[in-house]
């Protein structure tokens, strides 16, 4: 049976998010956390592989105990089991320190055949971790990939497309091997009341830095080698203006109006 | 059937005194946006003489006074989504529309009630108090661009009607003009009030022919903290239908919506968003949602509901509680009428209502008649309402002339099946112009009668919106 390990992500939801116009910054308050709209694609991927080659598919995030909420939405999609990875010494991590831990829970999980990542994270919005995890295991990697072609259990191989500027790139990877994919890959099969159902009597192992005999001088803030120094919210560049039509004047004087307008400034 | 007058430029004049040069319209291309709805345009116009926006009650009122002094109609108009050709000119004369009196004038936490002006757009009611955990919970599902003036008209409801009802359940107090220009002021703030006969519940949903509500006081409701959607698979329609009366007297769960679609209906909605449900492996799809104070109860509602659909028929249910998934499957019910438009331009969307232990028998005869005359008849909308939005869909080979006959014809015998259940030709988009004839003939003499008679005590010249629900005489 295939081992297959999709490392998930717990986001502020974003869809009906408020920013703060003064400070350009998004309102936490009252906002929601979901699964990353982009992992839901590599969550799809295990499964339709389940489905196709039977496979254990296990999820993990690393985050506060409040993102089982992430992985039991994985579980109730079809996933088998979930890991949390979570310490206070993990918080504010980099994508570096954060690749530090999940690899070495996965080691600490067991074998494996295969990693499933997103694309990148919504909010972080990288798309680093999937690659430093490959590179940590020192497993093959392949970045973007849009179609699973083939699995062969036999040879331990899996062949796939990869999305790249210049069209589609073919590679056959040997197994165990880390892929990430993007959004062509399939369409995100919604949870099910039985799988909700199970997800609610699974029962998620929580992982600590002691459980994971991890080196402190490499987790969370004091652990990341990058620093958010600052944001910024990109500046309005475009400077639009709004013509009305006068009260007094019908469509064809205001249309005149507009041509004039716009010849003047030698736009037609 | 009164001699209407046209407009003339001294009646123009006049206009312009009351509500100034700015606003009075009289430009063509500006008149020809006010000439119809969201009803088929080459079925249901009417080009206006002038389009007057009032800025104050007042206005109206004066309005009223000389258009009743020169007998030219006047037609009220919201946002112009209406389903039915009510707000539409048929008569030509006044035009009068309510962009300009769009103001919040008091917002009262402590009594949880808003006043608003007519031309309010509905959804900035409900943005408006949105921070204060509160809601109007009667909205419709054009809330996004339509009037609180002319949902008022219409007694308009939407997807929460089954725990919510509809507009008339939250309006305590308004403005009104009479036809004749009087000024009223009916109700307030209270939520109970048997002063005198209800005259609020008789302008709500009269479609602008006894009066223009220029303001109103509703009534908020608690925002509900948390909600469930369950998207529900069914073999057929038929199991689909017979859940729904299980549901609310098995259960004893009044959820906040129960939408139906069935497959036609879903498939031609997932291809215009590009969305991939399963929906080939169904015959029909409920969408069931449960809102409530904590997300364990709602949860567990939803569970109990979920269960009971399994236990009869159902294929699959799947679960949206957080708004990424929940707006994805709320997309595809909502998308409905606008993807039939893409697919066919020339439709009948219906509004039927019948008793809810009587929709399994409903879509049973409108599958009949789909046979019968090889008509393509997607059913969607509001099946915890027993208020189902069939659509007859012209093919699109079908000359026009053929198409309108097969229509009425169609349509006279869906009529008939829906009076024989005990139902009604519209649940919420009102008789207007498109249902006049139909509704004529169905309707109790004794009960037109007193209609005709209360519209001639009100308007005895019958200036206000003319020719709307039925014909005088």
């Amino acid at each position: 049976m295939l081992k297959i390990i999709v490392p998930i992500k717990q986001v502020p939801e974003t869809g009906n998010v408020k920013m703060d116009p003064e400070t350009g910054t998004m309102v936490r308050d009252g906002v929601v956390s979901i699964v990353n709209p982009l992992d839901l694609y590599s969550i799809e991927t295990a499964l339709m592989l389940k489905e196709k080659y039977g496979a254990v598919v296990t999820v993990l995030t690393m985050g506060p105990l409040n993102a089982v909420k992430a992985l039991k939405e994985a579980i109730s999609m079809g996933c088998d089991e979930g890991y949390i990875l979570s310490d206070r010494a993990f918080a504010g991590a980099d994508t570096w320190a954060t690749a530090y831990v999940l690899m070495n829970a996965i080691q600490h999980i067991g074998d494996f055949d295969l990693i499933l990542a997103g694309e990148r994270a919504t909010d972080g919005d990288t798309g680093q971790v999937g690659p430093n995890l490959a590179a940590g295991l020192d497993i093959p990697l392949a970045t973007y990939v849009r179609k699973v072609n083939e699995l062969d259990p036999e040879q331990r191989t899996i062949t796939v497309e990869r999305s790249v500027e210049e069209g589609i790139e073919t590679l056959r990877l040997p197994l165990p091997c880390l892929l990430t994919v993007v959004k062509e890959i399939s369409y995100p099969r919604l949870p099910t009341l039985r799988g909700k159902k199970r997800a609610k009597t699974v029962d998620i192992p929580v992982l600590t830095a002691e459980d994971l005999n991890l080196k402190r001088e490499y987790l969370g803030l004091k652990g990341s080698p990058t620093r958010v120094v600052s944001t910024k919210s990109p500046k309005v560049t475009r400077n639009g203006q709004m013509r009305t039509i006068k009260e007094d004047k019908d469509v064809s004087t205001a249309v005149d109006d507009l041509i004039n307008f716009l010849e003047e400034r030698k736009l037609i | 059937m009164t001699k209407f007058n046209p407009i003339t430029p001294e009646i123009v004049a006049e206009l312009t005194q009351i509500v100034g040069a700015a606003n009075v319209i009289l430009d063509a291309e500006k008149l020809e946006a006010y000439s119809h709805d969201e009803t088929p345009k080459d079925q249901f116009s009417g080009m206006p003489e002038v389009i007057v926006t009032p800025t104050s009650t007042l206005q109206v009122a004066e309005i009223m006074k000389l258009a009743n002094a020169r007998l030219v109609p006047v037609t009220p108009r919201g946002a112009g989504s209406g389903l039915s050709g009510g707000a539409i000119p048929l008569h030509g004369g006044i035009l009068m529309a309510f962009e300009k009196m769009n103001k919040v004038l008091d917002v009262d936490l402590q009594n949880m009630m808003i006043e608003v002006q007519a031309g309010i757009v509905t959804n900035e009611i409900n943005a408006i108090v949105e921070d204060d955990g509160l809601f109007f919970a009667g909205y419709p599902m054009s809330l996004e661009s339509c009037q609180i003036g002319g949902n008022i008209a219409e007694n308009a409801g939407g997807g929460k009607a089954i725990k919510y009802g509809v507009t008339d359940r939250y309006i305590t107090g308004m403005e009104v003009v009479t036809p004749l220009g009087d000024i009223l002021k009916i109700g307030g703030k209270i939520v109970k009030d048997v002063s005198g006969y209800d005259l609020k519940r008789l302008y709500i949903g009269s479609e602008g022919t006894l009066g223009i509500v220029t303001s109103a006081t509703i009534k908020l409701t608690p925002l509900p903290k948390a909600k469930t959607d369950l998207l529900v698979l069914f073999p057929d329609v038929q199991s689909a239908i017979e859940i729904v009366p299980m549901i609310l007297s098995k259960l004893g769960i009044v959820p906040t919506s129960i939408e139906f679609m069935d497959r036609l209906s879903v498939e031609t909605s997932c291809k215009y968003l590009n969305e991939h449900l399963d929906y080939e492996s169904c015959g029909s799809m409920l969408l069931i949602e449960v809102d409530g104070t904590t997300q364990e109860q709602v949860d567990s509602e939803a569970e109990m509901i979920g269960d009971l659909c399994v236990e009869n028929k159902a294929i699959e249910v799947y679960v949206a509680d957080n708004y990424t998934t929940q707006e994805r499957v709320w997309a595809v019910r909502r998308n409905i009428a606008e993807a039939f438009k893409v697919y066919s331009p020339h439709q009948s969307l219906e509004d039927i209502v019948v008793p809810i232990a009587q929709i399994p028998a409903l879509t049973e005869e409108i599958a009949k008649l789909s046979a019968e005359f090889s008509l393509s008849m997607p059913s969607y909308g509001h099946a915890g309402d027993g208020n189902l939005h069939t659509t007859l869909i012209k093919p699109p080979e079908m000359a026009l002339e053929a198409w309108y006959e097969l229509e009425d014809k169609v349509v006279k015998r869906l009529y008939q099946v829906v009076m024989a259940l005990g139902g009604k030709l519209s649940g919420e988009h009102g008789i207007g112009i498109k249902r006049k004839a139909y509704y004529q003939d169905v309707v109790a003499p004794e009960e037109l009668e007193l209609m005709r008679t209360l519209k001639k005590a009100l308007d005895p010249n019958n200036i206000l919106n003319p020719g709307k629900i039925f014909d005088l005489a």
